[in-house]
């Protein structure tokens, strides 16, 4: 059955069949959280999204793991959740003043999106939010990636082309942009975010094709238009 | 844009006719979907659907899901834009305002002094 099988507007099966797959994969380690804290932090940024009134709690959340979330965590969440616009490189700062490492913060950013992007698309088409998996039992694996070095954002980035050495040119191909790139120090949540651009927003290899349409019902333009008005609410120049 | 005059000031200002077919839906919908009235997101879903189609509900909100995770993570990794992506659209993003966006500074602090 269809993850958005209680949806009246059509879904495309690949967007749900990737949700689905990235919703059970929350419910194993990540990189530098075990599943409980993953699932904890993703339950913090929802609590603060229903005070906020901008999601509506589902009659069935999931699992709930009682996980205590240092004080620094907690901060980053909330904003990473309810103010997009807010976060400059003095939050980065003093998040890794306040004992956060780069990579925990990168997997959290990259995490938050991922399910704060599900919890939007859920809103949009009138469905309740999915609920948490349960937690599976086991340790992060805490790779870090060796060819990651600063680049021009706050946080370390495997370069693009030969820069990136064998790693990168295996995970991004010849190119890859900032905004893929820019969480590549933890490489699954990259891995992650790029499988879901290639089926939410299009295609790469059809990215410079201005008619082409993805979703149906929508064409580029109108497709772009959407894009468009939600970066401006977030405040992202990119 | 593709055989169709549209005015992207609309995307800044609402006030602004985009004068596209399904724009103005299409904006409506984009500032429910991140807000907090959930009347006024059935409403802008309802009118989305009656103005295009039920399958463009989905696929806004689809759209709307996926730049609303690339936000967050541009603005919240400091990434500056590329300077291809600066070059083509440099009077658009003059036009529409965005270097008053506090995340410009991520790329405006890349750019050699005196270049914008």
């Amino acid at each position: 059955m269809s993850f958005y099988a209680d949806s009246k507007y059509p879904v495309r099966e690949d967007v749900a069949e990737l949700h689905a797959e990235q919703f059970n994969r929350l419910g194993a380690p990540g990189t530098w959280g075990t599943a409980a804290q993953r699932i904890a932090i993703v339950n913090e940024a929802r609590k603060a999204g229903y005070e906020a009134g901008v999601v509506e709690k589902p009659d069935n959340a999931g699992a709930e793991p009682d996980v205590p979330l240092p004080e620094v965590v907690k901060r980053v969440v909330h904003r990473m959740a309810l103010a997009p616009k807010d976060m400059n490189q003095d939050f980065y700062n003093d998040a890794i003043s306040d004992g956060l490492a780069d990579v925990e913060y990168v997997e959290i950013l990259g995490l938050l999106a991922r399910f704060t992007c599900f919890d939007v698309f859920a809103r949009g088409i009138g469905v309740p939010l999915r609920p948490m998996p349960e937690p599976q039992s086991g340790e992060p694996s805490q790779e870090r990636p060796a060819e990651a070095v600063q680049e021009k954002a706050w946080v370390p980035t495997i370069p693009a082309g030969p820069d990136g050495g064998e790693f990168g040119l295996a995970l991004f191909g010849p190119w890859q942009p900032y905004i893929m790139r820019g969480i590549s120090l933890v490489p699954d949540e990259y891995r992650q975010h790029h499988a879901l651009e290639e089926v939410q927003y299009m295609p790469s290899k059809n990215f410079m094709e201005f008619d082409y349409q993805h979703h149906e019902g929508l064409s580029r333009p109108q497709a772009e238009i959407v894009a468009s008005r939600v970066s401006v609410l977030n405040e992202c120049f990119y | 844009m593709l055989g169709h005059d549209l005015d992207l000031k609309a995307v800044v200002d609402r006030d602004v006719d985009i004068k596209y077919p399904g724009g103005a839906e299409l904006l409506a919908f984009s500032d429910a979907v991140l807000g907090s009235d959930v009347a006024q997101l059935d409403r802008a879903r309802d009118a989305l659907a009656n103005a295009l189609s039920p399958a463009a509900v989905a696929g806004a909100s689809i759209i709307a899901a996926s730049f609303t995770k690339n936000d967050r993570v541009a603005n919240g990794t400091g990434i500056p834009a590329e300077p291809r992506m600066i070059e083509g659209a440099a009077d658009i993003r003059e036009m529409l305002g965005l270097w008053n966006f506090r995340s410009a500074v991520n790329t405006a602090r890349h750019l050699p002094e005196g270049t914008r």
